[in-house]
C-alpha cells in the first residue's frame, strides 16, 4: 500500500535522475552515485529532524528549501531568454559549469537530498519504532536503486534528445514541486496563489490610489466590471498559474529563440541549409525536457487544486438576533459547542449573510471567527486532526491558534460567554463581514 | 577614469539591469510578506524611509534614459550608415555581418534584390537595401513611456502627501494650507460620459475680495494650490439635537455620518451617557437618490446601552418626541470626505500611460506586417563588407542576404566580363 502511494512520487524521482544525467553527459557515474547518497542523506535527515524536532521544522526547512529553488527557477528563465534576445547580454555565460564533476555532485546530491525528504515526509506514521526505521531504510535503499535503474534507462533514450542547462533546472524543480505537491503542507502553488491574489489586489489598489481614480460609486458598473476582475476571486488562481508555469515556458521559448548558427561565410547553398537543418532539429529535440516540465507542473497544480483529503465541515446552522441585535448560541443543546469539534453558524440581516463558527480550542477556550480569513476569496474551513484548513489557499491552521488574528487565521469576532451560551453584537458581526470579505462573499454554499 | 565612466555606463544602460532590479524588489517582497500580510504596504513604507532602497529604484528610469540614448544614437546611425554618411560598417550594429573577396560592382546585385522586394539605394561603393517600418522609433517611445512610468512611481512613492478633510456644504473649504473659501454647494447627479456614471461638482467661493468661484469635479482631479482635489467618499454632516428624561439639558452636535449609499448603517454616540443612535439613509420608493434630490429621511434606532429604545423614521428638519425622549435633525448636508494630494508623479504616470499605448499601437501592426529588413554591402580595400539585419521575418531575410552574397562570390569569377559592362546570364 505504501509503495503504491509513494509510486508517482518515485517515478518523478527516476525521472528527475534521468534528466540530470542527459543534462551532464560527461558525468553520469557521479551523478547516479551523488542521486543516490543525496536520497538517502534526505530520508535519513527527515527521520532523524522528526525524532529530534517539531514536525513544522523539517516542513518548514523542505518548503523552504522548494520556493527558493522556484525563484532560481525564475532567474535563470529570465536569463536565458534574455540571452537568447538580446546578443550583447553580457551575464550569465555560465553554461561551461555545467558539465563538470563539481556541478554533476552537488546537483545529484542537492536534487537527492531534496527528493528523498519530500518522499520521506509521505511515509505513514508507524507506532513501532522499529518498523519505521524499516520503512525509512527501505525507501533510501529504493531511491538508490532507482537512481542506478535511471543510468540503464538513459541509455536507451534517443541522443538527440538533448538538455541545455536551463531546461535541466527547470525539469529537476517542476518534477520536485511535482513530489511535493501530493502533501498540503509542502505544496506552494495554493499558497502562492493566495499571495497572488492578495499582492494583486495591492497592486491595484495602490496604482488606482496612485493615479486618483475615483471610488466605485462615481463610475459606470460596465467600467467597474472589468476593473473588478482584477479584485474577483479567480485572479488569485490564474495569477498563481502564470506565475508557475511562465519560468517553463520561458525557457522553452529561450531555446526556440536561440539564434541559428551564423552561416553567411558558407557559399555553398547545400551546406548552408543542411547546417540550418540540423540546428534546427537539434533545437526542437531540446524543446522535449521543457515540455516534461511544464507538464510536471501542470500535474503539481491539478494535485495542489483536487487533494484528495477529507474534512469535518457542518452545514451552517441559521440563527437569528434579538431585537436588541444580539445573538445566542447555546453551549448545549442541538449542538454541543464544547465537543472540540468546529460548529459553523448562518446569520442573515437584511440583504447579508453572515458565516461563522465557534470552536472549543484544546485549551478549553471558546473562540467566534468568522468562517473566512482577511486574505483569502471566503471558501471558508474544514477541520482535520488538530488543524483546520483554509479552503482556499489550502493552508493549514493549528486548533490552538485559532482565535488569534493574523495571516490566513479566521477573523475572530468579539463575543461575551455566559453560563447560558455565547453572545455575539449582530451588528459587528455583519460589519466584520462585510469588512472582511467585501465584494467577494460567497455565502451560498451549504455543506461542502 | 574614462573605464570607470564607461564600465558605469555599461551597466547603467544595460537591457539586464531592470529585471535584475525588478527581481531585487521581489526579493524584498517575499521577504516581507513571511512577516506582514500588508507586503505592498510595507515594501512601499521601507523603500520611502531608506536611501539604498529609493536609489535602487531610481536606477530604473534612470536606465530608461540611458537606453534611449544608446538606441537612438544606434538607429541613427544605422540611417546614416544607409545614406552612405558613416566612414564604415560597424558589425555592432547588424545581426550578421561577413568580409569576402568578391565583386564590387554591384549594379546586378541591385536588380536581384529589388526583385525580391527590397528597397535599393547604391553609390560608388556601397549598396544599401531595405525594406518595411523600423521598430526603433516605437522602441524609443516605449522606452519614454517607461521612463516616465517609472520616474512617476519613484516621485510619487518619495514625495506623495495626503490630508484628508471633510468638506461639507455652507462649510468652510479645509484646504491644507490657508482660507479656501466655503463650500457652496455639493452637486452630485448622474454624467452623460461613457465611464463615470455619476459625476460630483463641489462649487467654492474664494472669500475677501474678488470672490471667485472654483468648481472641483471627479476625474480628471482639478488642482487647488498645487494640490489634487481628490474626492474619496460621500456622507452627510448630521445636525441634530437629543434630550431625554436622564439628561434634560439636552444635547446637540454636528457629525459627520459615512450614510452613503442609502441602506448604509452608521452611529453616533451621545458623549457622558449611555445612548447611542444607529442611522439608516432611507432609500426611497421612487428609486431617487437622496443624495442627488437632497430628501433626505432617516431611518434611526434609539439605544440605552444594549436595549433599543424607540426606532422609527425622521426627515431633514423633522423631529421624534415620545416618553419624555425629543430627536430632531434640524439640518443635514451633503458632505465628500476629500483627500487633497500632493504629488508631482501622478502627471507623469499618466503620460506613461499615453506613450506606451501609443508604442503598442505602433508596435503591434509594423511587428506582423511591416518588419524592418536591412542588408548592406560596401566595398572595402580587396574585399567587400557586408551587413545583415532583421526585425522580423528574419530566416526568409537571411535566405536573400545569402543567395546575394552567393551572387557576388560567382560575380568575382566573372569580373571581365563585369568590367567591360556585358551582362553576364
Amino acid at each position: 500500500m505504501v509503495a503504491v502511494t509513494l509510486s508517482l512520487q518515485l517515478i518523478a524521482w527516476t525521472v528527475i535522475v534521468l534528466v540530470i544525467m542527459r543534462g551532464i553527459p560527461g558525468h553520469r557515474r557521479a551523478v547516479t552515485i551523488g542521486a543516490g547518497i543525496g536520497f538517502a542523506l534526505g530520508v535519513a535527515g527527515v527521520l532523524v529532524m522528526y525524532r529530534l524536532l517539531p514536525g513544522r521544522v523539517p516542513l518548514g526547512m523542505i518548503k523552504t528549501a522548494l520556493g527558493v529553488s522556484f525563484f532560481f527557477l525564475w532567474t535563470i528563465a529570465v536569463a536565458a531568454i534574455y540571452r537568447s534576445n538580446v546578443r550583447d547580454f553580457p551575464l550569465l555565460r555560465w553554461g561551461w559549469f555545467v558539465d563538470t564533476p563539481l556541478s554533476a555532485w552537488t546537483g545529484a546530491i542537492m536534487a537527492g537530498i531534496v527528493a528523498g525528504s519530500i518522499i520521506a515526509c509521505r511515509l505513514p506514521g508507524f507506532d513501532i519504532a522499529a518498523i519505521q526505521l524499516l520503512a525509512f531504510a527501505a525507501l533510501a535503499l529504493a531511491g538508490a536503486l532507482l537512481a542506478s535503474a535511471a543510468r540503464a534507462v538513459e541509455r536507451l533514450l534517443p541522443s538527440l534528445i538533448t538538455v541545455t542547462p536551463s531546461a535541466l533546472l527547470a525539469a529537476v524543480v517542476a518534477l520536485l514541486l511535482f513530489c511535493s505537491s501530493s502533501l498540503l503542507r509542502l505544496d506552494l502553488f495554493s499558497p502562492l496563489s493566495m499571495k497572488v491574489m492578495k499582492g494583486i489586489h495591492d497592486f491595484v489598489h495602490q496604482f488606482m490610489e496612485s493615479i486618483l481614480i475615483p471610488d466605485h460609486i462615481f463610475i459606470r458598473p460596465a467600467i467597474w466590471g472589468y476593473i473588478g476582475i482584477l479584485f474577483g476571486k479567480e485572479v488569485g488562481f490564474w495569477g498563481g498559474m502564470v506565475i508557475w508555469f511562465t519560468p517553463a515556458i520561458l525557457v522553452a521559448l529561450a531555446i526556440y529563440c536561440e539564434p541559428l548558427p551564423s552561416v553567411a561565410h558558407i557559399r555553398q547553398g547545400a551546406q548552408r541549409r543542411r547546417l540550418l537543418a540540423d540546428a534546427i532539429r537539434t533545437q526542437r529535440y531540446r524543446l522535449v525536457i521543457p515540455a516534461v516540465a511544464v507538464v510536471a507542473l501542470a500535474a503539481a497544480a491539478y494535485q495542489s487544486s483536487f487533494p484528495s483529503v477529507e474534512y469535518w465541515d457542518p452545514k451552517p446552522l441559521a440563527v437569528t438576533a434579538t431585537p436588541a441585535g444580539e445573538i445566542l448560541i447555546p453551549k448545549k443543546g442541538e449542538v454541543d459547542l464544547e465537543d472540540g469539534k468546529l460548529h459553523k453558524y448562518l446569520y442573515k440581516r437584511g440583504d447579508k449573510e453572515v458565516r461563522f463558527f465557534v470552536l472549543m480550542t484544546p485549551d478549553g477556550k471558546l473562540t467566534v471567527d468568522l468562517d473566512a480569513c482577511a486574505i483569502c476569496k471566503p471558501d471558508g474551513y474544514g477541520q482535520a486532526e488538530g488543524t483546520i484548513i483554509c479552503y482556499y489557499c489550502k493552508t493549514l491552521i493549528p486548533l490552538d491558534t485559532v482565535g488569534k488574528p493574523g495571516g490566513c487565521n479566521p477573523v475572530p469576532v468579539p463575543f461575551t460567554e455566559r453560563a447560558d451560551g455565547v453572545h455575539i453584537d449582530g451588528m459587528s458581526l455583519v460589519n466584520n463581514w462585510t469588512r472582511t470579505v467585501q465584494a467577494t462573499t460567497r455565502v451560498k454554499e451549504g455543506n461542502k | 577614469m574614462k573605464r570607470l565612466f564607461r564600465a558605469i555606463w555599461k551597466i547603467l544602460s544595460s537591457r539586464a539591469l531592470p529585471p535584475v532590479i525588478i527581481g531585487f524588489f521581489l526579493v524584498v517582497y517575499i521577504g516581507i510578506a513571511f512577516f506582514s500580510d500588508e507586503t505592498l504596504t510595507v515594501l512601499m513604507a521601507f523603500t520611502r524611509g531608506s536611501f539604498f532602497l529609493a536609489a535602487v529604484l531610481a536606477l530604473l528610469p534612470l536606465n530608461c534614459a540611458c537606453r534611449i540614448v544608446v538606441e537612438a544614437d544606434r538607429y541613427r546611425k544605422r540611417r546614416r550608415a544607409l545614406s552612405d554618411a558613416l566612414s564604415g560598417l560597424q558589425p555592432s550594429l547588424y545581426d550578421e555581418t561577413v568580409d569576402l573577396t568578391a565583386s564590387s560592382a554591384f549594379a546586378d546585385l541591385e536588380v536581384r534584390i529589388g526583385k525580391a522586394g527590397y528597397r535599393t539605394r547604391r553609390s560608388d561603393n556601397l549598396l544599401a537595401a531595405w525594406r518595411g517600418v523600423s521598430l526603433s522609433p516605437t522602441r524609443i517611445v516605449f522606452l519614454a513611456g517607461m521612463f516616465c512610468l517609472f520616474s512617476g512611481i519613484f516621485i510619487s512613492l518619495l514625495s506623495r502627501t495626503v490630508y484628508r478633510r471633510p468638506l461639507i456644504e455652507g462649510e468652510a473649504f479645509q484646504a491644507p494650507f490657508g482660507n479656501g473659501g466655503i463650500v457652496e454647494r455639493i452637486v452630485f447627479g448622474k454624467s452623460s460620459g461613457p465611464i463615470l456614471a455619476r459625476d460630483l461638482v463641489m462649487e467654492v467661493a474664494e472669500t475677501g475680495s474678488g470672490g471667485r468661484s472654483e468648481k472641483f469635479g471627479v476625474y480628471p482631479p482639478s488642482r487647488f494650490r498645487g494640490m489634487f482635489v481628490y474626492p474619496r467618499y460621500l456622507g452627510i454632516a448630521l445636525f441634530y439635537r437629543f434630550s431625554a428624561p436622564d439628561l434634560p439639558g439636552g444635547y446637540e452636535k454636528l457629525d459627520v455620518l459615512p450614510l452613503y449609499p442609502p441602506g448604509k448603517e452608521a452611529s453616533t454616540v451621545i458623549t457622558g451617557s449611555p445612548y447611542r443612535i444607529t442611522l439608516t439613509l432611507v432609500k426611497p420608493d421612487d428609486g431617487s437618490d437622496p443624495y442627488i434630490t437632497g430628501r433626505m429621511d432617516f431611518l434611526f434606532k434609539l439605544l440605552k446601552g444594549k436595549d433599543v429604545l424607540f426606532s422609527g423614521n425622521i426627515a431633514r428638519g423633522g423631529e421624534f418626541a415620545r416618553n419624555g425622549y425629543r430627536l430632531a435633525f434640524p439640518d443635514c448636508r451633503r458632505m465628500v470626505i476629500t483627500d487633497f494630494v500632493g504629488d508631482y508623479g501622478v502627471q507623469l504616470i499618466w503620460a506613461a500611460a499615453v506613450l506606451l499605448v501609443i508604442a503598442l499601437s505602433a508596435w503591434l501592426p509594423v511587428r506582423l506586417f511591416f518588419s524592418r529588413r536591412e542588408m548592406l554591402f560596401r566595398s572595402e580595400p580587396d574585399m567587400v563588407r557586408a551587413c545583415s539585419r532583421a526585425e522580423g521575418g528574419a530566416r526568409k531575410h537571411a535566405g536573400a542576404f545569402h543567395e546575394a552574397l552567393d551572387l557576388l562570390e560567382m560575380k568575382k569569377n566573372e569580373r571581365p566580363s563585369y568590367e567591360d559592362g556585358v551582362a553576364a546570364k
